[in-house]
């Protein structure tokens, strides 16, 4: 009996030690990554939230209470921002994550000669350098470029296009390039995802004399639901963080500021002008929450078809 | 554990004694870094100081970093705001609209080099720009006095002679344009539809800014500052000017002969006399002025002078550098006029031969006494801290300037909004 608990208490014992050790071990493996996120992730998230109260020209801050969030309410520059970027959002993915899907279901045909080639060739916009792009494009749609070029030739249009002169066609040349860079990427996770659809579904559909559209619409587009709210979020994001296409484009600012994106704003906030950091790491927020409230809504979205 | 201690021990010693022979090194030979941002200009003109300094000093070495000047203030503000003095240059070159905004943002950051260097050779008004409390922190560089450069050879093909152009409003230039256009086929001018800078000497040769004596924006029922802003509106909308985006484009258009002139500052001379091609065929006239009351046929464009960084480890150096070649070398001030077109801001210089001198490239008009004595009406103004501010707001209603649908008044509100916001 004694002997019973002594073994017992001993077993106890032993085993606490071992989970001590175990949970000592455990949370010295996941420290080097715990302090680096600490460091890099969550210390800068709250010194940015205390910032976003701090009012002040350069170096010289002070707090301000709500003084930044009564200067956000009434920016001219934060709805254009806004705007734009809704602009992208609303036109740009859609067209792209369509141009991904059809481009990924058409290079998954078996029957394709040169898939590879063409698969490599889609996707290598988004590996081309961000700058040496930026250069092309710009060049390519200059008043006398090879765009404009083509199309007097062609004869579709009576006079060159203002590509990068005019706020509406550079709203354009932007939804064009990041389209261009960004198509392939998406492609890629389609591309996966269409391996693992069975081919007996297809068959039985062929068999059953489904066209060819009805299978990508009716088949291809529902079983590739996740993949395509995953696309979509992530694009959401990317677009909602548009930034390097047009400080590279646009060095000096857009003409009439119709392709200012909130990022870019935020640089302009805290390097391009008197830098007022505090109100840049406020404007930084509604980055964040926007990126969270619509990435909710896709959820949602995509959770009610399910059911 | 001993033998690891010795192997440590004797590693420690040979970085030390590595180390003492790196700075005995470095002290022998001096190098001083300067960012600018024009290889033809400024630097051009850095690189001729070094070579002068280096006559009574062999062991100096003079490093010139050329950025964009945008790209060049974004550095400096990223590393003033993060505390990192590593990699920063001893000398900077800051453009005047700036000055007051680096100052005020970065107390510290710069070297008071009134306290090292007698500012009274120097132009006041200059002084004045990169002044806190009446302690001066710059070394004078180069004035912007305004002119209209013009391709002598397609104005006279259009009919139009020196004294034509001379004493101009905007409204007769508009005039001469069309019919340079009519005659010839080229626009007047280029025009960037990202950077409302022409608006800046516009405002100027009337005296006025684009802020009050408060420092407050005053382009609301501000006469002068809404004639600058539809003038602005008119060349973007108007065939005698060519719309362009960016620097490139803007100069590259009168470089090629596309456009027959450019209004800039006495600095464009550098890029102008980069094409040779057309050497002898330019030509300066006055700045057309505008028909608000006060406007004259002078103004102010850019401009820019030389900062001492406190946390430069060769400070003591760049500023005896400084004090003796652009703050005591009149005969170097004769050859960066000549050759770069920088009309330096040392008094005693523009005595010197070079400023009363005729230039071949224009024509051997003496276009340099013309320069100074348009400099000497110059209305003066303070420029504030706001200046790029403002001209973000008026660009960014550049889609309603050039479509002509709203009324300039209309216009000139929503520019007002947005640099009162941006101005906070």
């Amino acid at each position: 009996m004694a002997d019973a608990a002594t073994t017992g208490k001993q077993g106890m014992f032993f085993r606490s030690s071992f989970e001590r050790n175990a949970q000592i071990n455990g949370w010295m493996f996941v420290m080097p990554a715990l302090v680096l996120i600490g460091m890099f992730m969550i210390y800068p998230v709250l010194w940015s939230l205390w910032m976003s109260f701090q009012v002040g020209r350069g170096m010289n801050l002070s707090f301000g209470g709500l003084s930044n969030f009564r200067r956000l309410l009434d920016d001219p520059i934060l709805q254009r921002a806004l705007f734009n970027t809704a602009i992208f959002l609303i036109v740009q993915v859609p067209i792209m994550l369509t141009l991904a899907l059809i481009l990924a279901s058409a290079l998954n045909s078996p029957r394709l000669v040169g898939r590879a080639f063409f698969r490599t060739a889609i996707f290598l916009p988004c590996v081309t350098s961000l700058v040496a792009y930026s250069v092309l494009f710009k060049s390519m749609f200059s008043a006398d470029g090879v765009i404009n070029d083509f199309l007097l030739w062609t004869r579709l249009i009576g006079e060159p296009i203002p590509w990068l002169l005019d706020p509406f066609w550079a709203r354009i040349v932007i939804i064009i390039a990041i389209t261009w860079r960004w198509t392939g990427y998406n492609m890629i996770f389609y591309l996966a995802a269409l391996q693992n659809i069975d081919k007996s579904i297809y068959e039985a559909a062929r068999i059953d004399g489904v066209p060819a559209y009805a299978r990508f619409l009716h088949i291809t587009v529902p079983l590739l639901k996740p993949v395509i709210l995953f696309t979509s979020v992530i694009s959401t994001i990317g677009t909602l963080q548009l930034f390097d296409e047009i400080v590279n484009f646009f060095p000096d600012g857009s003409p009439g500021d119709s392709t200012l994106t909130l990022s870019v704003y935020i640089y302009n906030l805290t390097f391009r002008f008197m830098p007022s950091f505090g109100y840049a790491a406020l404007v930084s927020y509604v980055i964040v929450i926007l990126v969270a409230i619509l990435s909710y809504v896709q959820f949602l979205v995509a959770r009610d078809r399910r059911g | 554990m001993q033998n690891s201690f010795k192997g440590l021990r004797r590693a420690a010693g040979a970085a030390t004694v590595g180390a003492v022979l790196l700075s005995a090194t470095s002290a022998l030979a001096v190098d001083v870094t300067v960012w600018c941002w024009d290889q033809n200009f400024n630097g051009a003109t850095m690189e001729e100081a070094a070579r002068r300094f280096q006559e009574a000093h062999p062991d100096f070495n003079l490093e010139v970093v050329i950025w964009d000047r945008a790209d060049l203030e974004q550095k400096l503000q990223a590393q003033f705001a993060a505390g990192v003095t590593d990699g920063l240059p001893d000398i900077v070159l800051i453009e005047d609209y700036s000055a007051q905004k680096f100052l005020l943002s970065y107390p510290g950051a710069f070297e008071p080099l009134g306290e090292h260097i007698d500012m009274s050779k120097f132009a006041q008004y200059k002084v004045d720009i990169s002044s806190v409390d009446g302690t001066a922190y710059s070394l004078p560089f180069d004035s912007g006095v305004t002119g209209w450069f013009y391709r002598t050879d397609i104005l006279e093909e259009a009919g139009y002679s020196q004294e034509d152009l001379q004493d101009l409003t905007w409204d007769q230039v508009f005039e001469i344009g069309d019919t340079v256009l009519e005659k010839t086929g080229h626009p007047l001018f280029s025009i960037r539809v990202d950077s409302a800078a022409d608006t800046r000497y516009m405002m100027q040769s009337a005296g006025s800014w684009y802020f009050g004596d408060d420092g407050q924006p005053n382009l609301e029922n501000n006469a002068v500052f809404e004639e600058s802003v539809e003038i602005y509106g008119d060349l973007l909308k108007s065939d005698i000017a060519k719309n362009v985006s960016g620097w490139s484009e803007y100069t590259g258009a009168f470089l090629s002969g596309e456009v027959a002139s450019v209004v800039s500052g006495v600095w464009m001379t550098a890029t102008v006399k980069s094409n040779p091609e057309f050497a002898g065929k330019w030509g300066v006239a006055p700045v057309p002025r505008l028909n608000a009351e006060g406007s004259i046929n002078a103004s102010n464009t850019g401009g820019s002078s030389w900062y001492v960084l406190s946390s430069a480890p060769e400070k003591d150096t760049a500023i005896e550098f400084l004090d003796e070649i652009w703050g005591g070398d009149a005969d170097f001030y004769q050859k960066i006029l000549i050759d770069q077109g920088a009309f330096g801001s040392l008094l005693e210089a523009r005595d010197g031969p070079a400023f009363q001198a005729s230039d071949d490239f224009f024509g051997g008009e003496p276009v340099w006494l013309n320069f100074s004595n348009w400099m000497q009406e110059i209305p003066g103004v303070n420029y504030g801290i706001f200046t790029y501010e403002v001209l973000s707001a008026i660009t960014a209603q550049v889609g309603d300037l050039t479509s002509g649908d709203k009324p300039t008044p209309e216009i000139v509100a929503a520019i007002s909004r947005q640099a009162r916001q941006l101005t906070q």
